[in-house]
């Protein structure tokens, strides 16, 4: 590699680069979260007032949030992947305990899913930490890989991801799982899997989630949602149903949308959980074509810069990291808004950055500021000048 | 980096993924946009939740207890009324349902957007059919039939029953309950609310863009609750609930009778008696002014009653009633001048009420002043002033129950009123509870309709809504007296026997040591009360040799005296003074006599650390314990309480949290349990208890939990779930004691020495068949300033030889269990017995433990 130059100049201009954030992303991540403030504001407030509280409560809460992810965002761009990496064995192990330990009576219970966990005033989702914390555990496992990928290595990050993956499925959460499964096939190609092993893994894998079908280990209510909506008119008025309103509602948005607090099927309440897994229903009639398409560049942009900073990281663990955070956002753009004009089974995977929900947020903050700041910290090559903008 | 590549490809890869929802949303939005929109205008789909009628209630059988009736309801979803036509409708509303049309637009006004508001129930056939005939007139207006429960036995199993209301936030928790739902708050309602409830139904409505209906789009049917059949008998209730009643109204007529009886011996001379009916004669005027002042001038201070417009010389008539009341001063008397235990009493800002009784106390309420979130009334009673807040208990017989900002509710009490009989009739083969009542008693249906504050507080005060069946925790007094006859039999532990030469039947002339604790004293023995301390051996005990069958007579004198060393003695005594002569444990517990338990008391208690002996301080209280005392039964309703047994450990535990329901210091000592084997000092058990240990004995030692529901059916009545009988536990008894105990209670009730002889004297030919046990608590207490009145007992059986019915009956501060509550139980059995027909009127027994 080519870093036999004066290593004086390189310090130099690496603290030069700090000072240098990507503002692209920066732009992005603002304009998201922005807007999906407001999105929570259209959907959430007309219902609010009719209860008779303060329309606003919904907005304050998310805008803490986003405080808080701010935060979050900025600290963990100021921080060296390298200080993290020694901690990444205790991160992941952490996050397995709270996973059990949610599923334990400390853990509490929202429509039939043991998800939250309650540690004193502050609640979360351990899932949403594990997704973190899994990248983590990944990349550096694959980051010390060898070339090609030994055999044994792919086990060893299948086993990995597996325990999270299971205690995630006993909760049940299969979005999340599927999630995991995702990062993970990412992630190992990126490290540089061969294509035996990639074509072993997805093999794998279907033969886990057929088996899984077979043990009967995934409930019925699973299955049917997760069929229904192959068949638009199998059944309108249960599982159907948000799906089809929602739909419907994108649809009605036609190319300019309907204008704020317009949207007649988001605001009367015809779609349901409109201010969290649905919101992208919002954006959709409100803001039409144009609007939706304005979300789909914003994290289009993001996914790139994301990825671009991996391609000039100055080590693995580093690019895995930024391929791992990219995948994980782009998985679950495609599998919410998929959800929501019906091209995807309802999971409950939340839209980055402009979901309601605080620990999505911070999640998502904290995941976008490890691939800022292996982009901050890249090494100036030749080649990092024609991938930069 | 040989990566690179590798990474472009997952760009494309997430590209492919981002371009695929492009693609997806160009179709739906713009060039399908039209369809949906027409899809959507269509599509406007109501949702309206149809409620699961409650499961139905049936006694064993198959009476109906608790239904479900369906009442129509005009119910207006205020989302498919356009604004412009609010108006309208409202007018043709009013009209059709004869409401003022301004009250309908005022809560339509109210109401949210999307919220669906009952405008009208209890909608007749022909109604709702004009309704839905002109459906196209009234927009947004259904019929929907609203399930409304119904209780067709008034007052009948109320307790038993429970009553339903609105969720609690305890409730809310529930994965199922909404803030509109209807749950169970108490008895079977509560307990078994899952199995009622059912399963909420819904119908989808389509509406078009103007939100009219276009067409029911699909119905999820609710599903009703399943149905409960109870163990009740409701005849065998009704009758239990009837002679409680009257039970009561007895006891109340005795206590007048016995101050009656008081006050023509000490205050027995004509002038008296004139005097206080004078003061009768002008209150009752007093009244009347008052009264009179207060409905002319409503509002005006009418405190300016004129006393001297009562002539003196009125012909003086003897008001007995007012009379009665007086003898103690200012207690609440009703109409008949029957004592009553509480009342309610109600006054507004500046004007007055007379509490009843005759030495009139007058009520007034001067000012109620706000102080931060306090409200503080400032009460004249007689020209006494006080300042009281919220629950204060002030002037002897009052308690504040609210202070609102022009009124104080007060409750007015006499504590030695008799207050409220209890009964439970046992199944004693099985658990199953036949019949359970606790009088006074309420309508669960009020609740339906929904009680007043006052009505609330009325029944409040004096608990009807409690059914302390279970929940009323009693001293069991002599009735107790069984656990220790048991115990004799099977351990073999009787009396001492004490020559007779050295007694004499009379007072005060048997002579032991007292039952101290053990010397040293580990509890700080130098503390102790002098009546505590541990006596100088008397020579009697050691050298006494016990008596060594069930069958031995023992002399009972009466009482029984206590030596002190530093002389001072103290008596126990036998409810009957002079003693019941020799008995053997078979009449010991026919006539109830307290010496011969006594003795088994204190031959424990003396030999509790005689190796040699008995050798185990609990025995008593495991013997009690086993027969299911001191925890809950596990009966299938809520609020159960445990009652206690007491022991050493026990005792040392009040103390050291300082509970105040024992002595602050010195150890538990021999007279604690010779306390509690008559059922007295610390040990309380419920109603329930008592009857289910009772039945555990006569049925030869099967300790059943008891259980009012018997199973599940569904609307069909197919049997969906059972609430199966279930034994707690077996007790080892030999044959020949259950049958001992069984013939003794037939003894009771039939035998010359029987402390119910009286009681069932007009029973009738099949007397023979039925037994029982009396019970008296004359309340010991260990802090001197809790007053308390006799509780009265009976527990009755039939056919007492193969007992299939355990009547328990308690009436609270009722006096003696063979006078009161041995009568009440005569009723419930005679009935059992021979039928409804069969049944006598209530008359008094003798004065009997």
């Amino acid at each position: 590699m080519a870093v036999t130059t004066d290593g004086s100049q390189i310090s130099l201009l690496r603290r030069d680069r700090q000072l240098r954030p990507d503002w692209l992303l920066l732009i992005s991540y603002a304009a998201l979260s922005a807007l999906g403030l407001l999105m929570i504001y259209t959907a959430s407030a007309p219902r609010l007032e009719a209860l008779g509280v303060s329309p606003t409560r919904e907005l304050e809460q998310q805008a803490a949030f986003l405080l808080i992810g701010f935060m979050a965002f900025g600290v963990v761009s100021l921080i060296k992947l390298a200080t993290i990496r020694p901690w990444v064995s205790a991160i992941y192990l952490g996050s397995i305990v709270t996973l059990v330990l949610v599923l334990s009576p400390l853990g509490s219970s929202v429509k039939g899913a043991q998800r939250w966990m309650q540690l004193g005033p502050i609640r979360f989702q351990p899932s949403e930490i594990a997704k973190l914390a899994v990248i983590l555990a990944l990349a550096a496992l694959l980051a010390a890989a060898a070339r090609p990928m030994r055999w044994d290595r792919v086990a060893r990050a299948v086993a990995l991801v597996a325990l999270p993956a299971v205690l995630i499925f006993l909760q049940p959460d299969l979005g999340t799982m599927l999630t995991f499964g995702f990062i993970a096939g990412i992630m190992v190609f990126v490290a540089g899997a061969t294509w035996r092993q990639m074509a072993a893994l997805v093999v794998a894998g279907l033969i886990g989630t057929v088996a899984l079908f077979q043990v009967g280990a995934i409930k019925e209510y699973q299955i049917t949602r997760l069929t229904a909506f192959l068949d638009p008119v199998s059944d309108v008025l249960n599982t159907q149903y948000n799906q089809y309103q929602s739909q419907i509602a994108i649809g009605t948005g036609g190319l300019f949308g309907k204008g704020l607090f317009n949207g007649t099927q988001t605001n009367l309440r015809f779609v349901p959980e409109q201010s969290s897994d649905f919101i992208f229903t919002a954006v959709g009639e409100q803001l039409g074509f144009v609007g939706s398409l304005l979300v789909l560049v914003l994290f289009g942009v993001l996914i790139w810069r994301v990825l671009v900073s991996a391609a000039n990281a100055s080590d693995r663990f580093g690019q895995l990291v930024s391929t791992g955070v990219a995948a994980l956002l782009a998985f679950h753009v495609f599998v919410n808004v998929g959800m929501t004009v019906r091209l995807m089974p309802v999971t409950g995977l939340p839209l980055p950055f402009m979901s309601s929900g605080g620990t999505v947020f911070v999640m998502m903050s904290v995941a976008l500021g490890l691939a800022h700041s292996t982009w901050m910290r890249r090494p100036t090559l030749p080649i990092e000048r024609s991938a930069a903008p | 980096m040989t990566s690179t590549w590798r990474l472009a490809g997952v760009g494309l890869v997430l590209a492919v993924m981002l371009g695929v929802l492009g693609l997806r949303l160009w179709t739906i939005q713009v060039t399908e946009t039209d369809t949906y929109t027409a899809v959507a205008a269509q599509n406007l789909i109501r949702v309206v939740p149809t409620p699961a009628p409650r499961g139905d209630i049936f006694d064993r059988n198959g009476k109906l207890l608790a239904g479900t009736e369906a009442s129509l309801a005009v119910v207006v979803d205020m989302g498919l009324v356009e604004d412009e036509f609010v108006e309208d409708l409202a007018q043709r509303l009013s009209a059709f349902l004869d409401q003022p049309a301004g009250d309908i637009l005022e809560r339509f006004d109210k109401a949210n957007s999307g919220a669906q508001i009952i405008l009208a129930e209890d909608l007749t056939e022909q109604q709702a059919l004009t309704l839905l005939e002109h459906r196209e007139d009234f927009p947004g207006v259904a019929v929907i039939p609203q399930p409304v429960r119904e209780y067709p036995g008034g007052e009948l199993a109320a307790q038993v029953l429970g009553y339903i209301g609105k969720p609690s936030e305890a409730d809310l928790e529930r994965p199922d309950v909404k803030g509109t739902d209807v749950v169970g708050k108490a008895g079977i309602e509560r307990s078994y609310d899952d199995v009622l409830r059912g399963t909420e139904g819904v119908i989808k409505y389509q509406v078009d863009a103007s939100r009219s209906v276009l067409q029911q789009l699909g119905e999820k049917q609710s599903t009703p609750g399943n149905n409960l059949i109870l163990t009740i008998d409701s005849g065998i209730q009704g009758q239990l609930q009837e002679s409680l009643e009257a039970g009561l109204g007895l006891a109340r007529d005795l206590e007048m009778a016995e101050r009656r009886k008081a006050l023509e011996s000490e205050n027995g001379d004509i002038r008296t008696r004139l005097f206080l009916a004078l003061e009768a004669k002008q209150l009752e005027a007093k009244r009347a002014a008052i009264e009179a002042a207060a409905a002319e001038a409503s509002g005006e201070d009418v405190t300016a009653t004129d006393e001297d417009s009562v002539d003196p010389d009125t012909v003086i008539e003897i008001d007995e009633g007012k009379v009665l009341g007086s003898l103690y001063p200012g207690l609440p008397i009703d109409n008949d001048g029957v004592c009553v235990p509480v009342q309610r009493v109600e006054v507004g800002v500046g004007s007055r009420t007379l509490l009843s009784g005759i030495n009139e106390r007058t009520m007034r309420l001067e000012a109620v002043v706000q102080d931060r979130s306090q409200r503080i009334a400032v009460v004249d009673i007689d020209g006494e002033q006080f300042e009281v807040e919220d629950g204060n208990s002030f002037a002897t017989t009052l308690r504040v129950i609210a202070i609102t900002d022009d009124a104080i509710v007060v409750s007015h009490s006499d504590k030695w009123c008799p207050v409220r009989a209890v009964g439970v009739v046992e199944d004693p083969t099985d658990g199953s509870i036949i019949a359970m009542a606790s009088y006074p008693s309420f309508d669960p249906t009020s609740f339906v309709s929904g009680l007043t504050q006052a009505e609330w507080e009325s029944l409040g005060t004096i608990n009807a809504f409690t059914n302390f069946a279970i929940q009323g925790q009693y001293a069991p007094a002599s009735t107790f007296k069984v656990v220790s006859y048991v115990l004799a039999m099977e351990e073999g532990i009787y009396p001492l026997d004490r020559p007779i030469d050295d007694r004499i039947l009379g007072d005060e002339n048997t002579t032991t040591t007292l039952p101290g604790d053990e010397t040293g004293g580990e509890d700080g023995a130098s503390e102790e009360e002098p009546e505590e301390e541990p006596a100088q051996p008397v020579p009697s005990d050691s050298e006494l040799k016990p008596l060594t069958s069930d069958t031995d007579e023992y002399l009972c004198t009466g009482s029984l005296r206590f030596e002190f060393n530093d002389g001072s003695s103290q008596v126990y005594r036998d409810w009957k003074r002079n003693g019941h002569g020799p008995l053997d444990l078979h009449g010991a517990l026919q006539a109830s006599c307290d010496l011969y338990f006594w003795e088994i008391s204190l031959r424990i208690w003396n030999e509790r650390s005689d190796e040699s002996g008995i050798n185990n301080e609990d025995l008593w209280q495991e013997w009690a314990r086993s027969f299911g005392f001191g925890t809950e039964t596990g009966i299938d309703l809520p609020f159960e309480k445990p009652g206690l047994i007491p022991d050493r450990q026990w005792f040392r535990e009040e103390q050291r949290k300082d509970t105040g329901r024992v002595r602050p210091t010195g150890p538990w000592v021999g007279g604690d349990l010779m306390n509690a084997v008559v059922g007295q000092g610390a040990v309380l058990v419920t109603p329930l208890q008592l009857g289910n240990g009772f039945s555990a004995m006569l049925n030869g030692g099967t300790l059943w939990r008891p259980r009012v529901v018997a199973e599940m059916v569904d609307q069909e009545g197919n049997v969906v779930d059972e609430n199966p009988k279930s034994i707690i536990q077996t007790i080892d008894m030999e044959p020949g004691t259950v049958d001992a105990l069984r013939r003794d209670f037939q003894q009771v009730v039939n035998g010359p020495i029987g402390t119910a002889r009286s009681a069932f004297a007009g029973f009738g030919p099949q007397v023979w068949s039925v037994g029982g046990k009396t019970g008296t608590a004359e309340i010991i207490k260990a802090v001197e300033d809790v007053q308390e009145v006799d509780t009265a007992w009976f527990v009755g059986v039939t056919p007492v030889l193969s007992p299939e019915y355990v009547v328990t009956v308690v009436i609270e501060r009722g006096g003696s269990g063979g006078k009161v509550a041995a009568p009440v139980a005569r009723q419930v059995l005679q009935h059992i017995v021979n039928g409804e027909g069969a049944v006598t009127s209530l008359e008094a027994g003798e004065d009997m433990d």
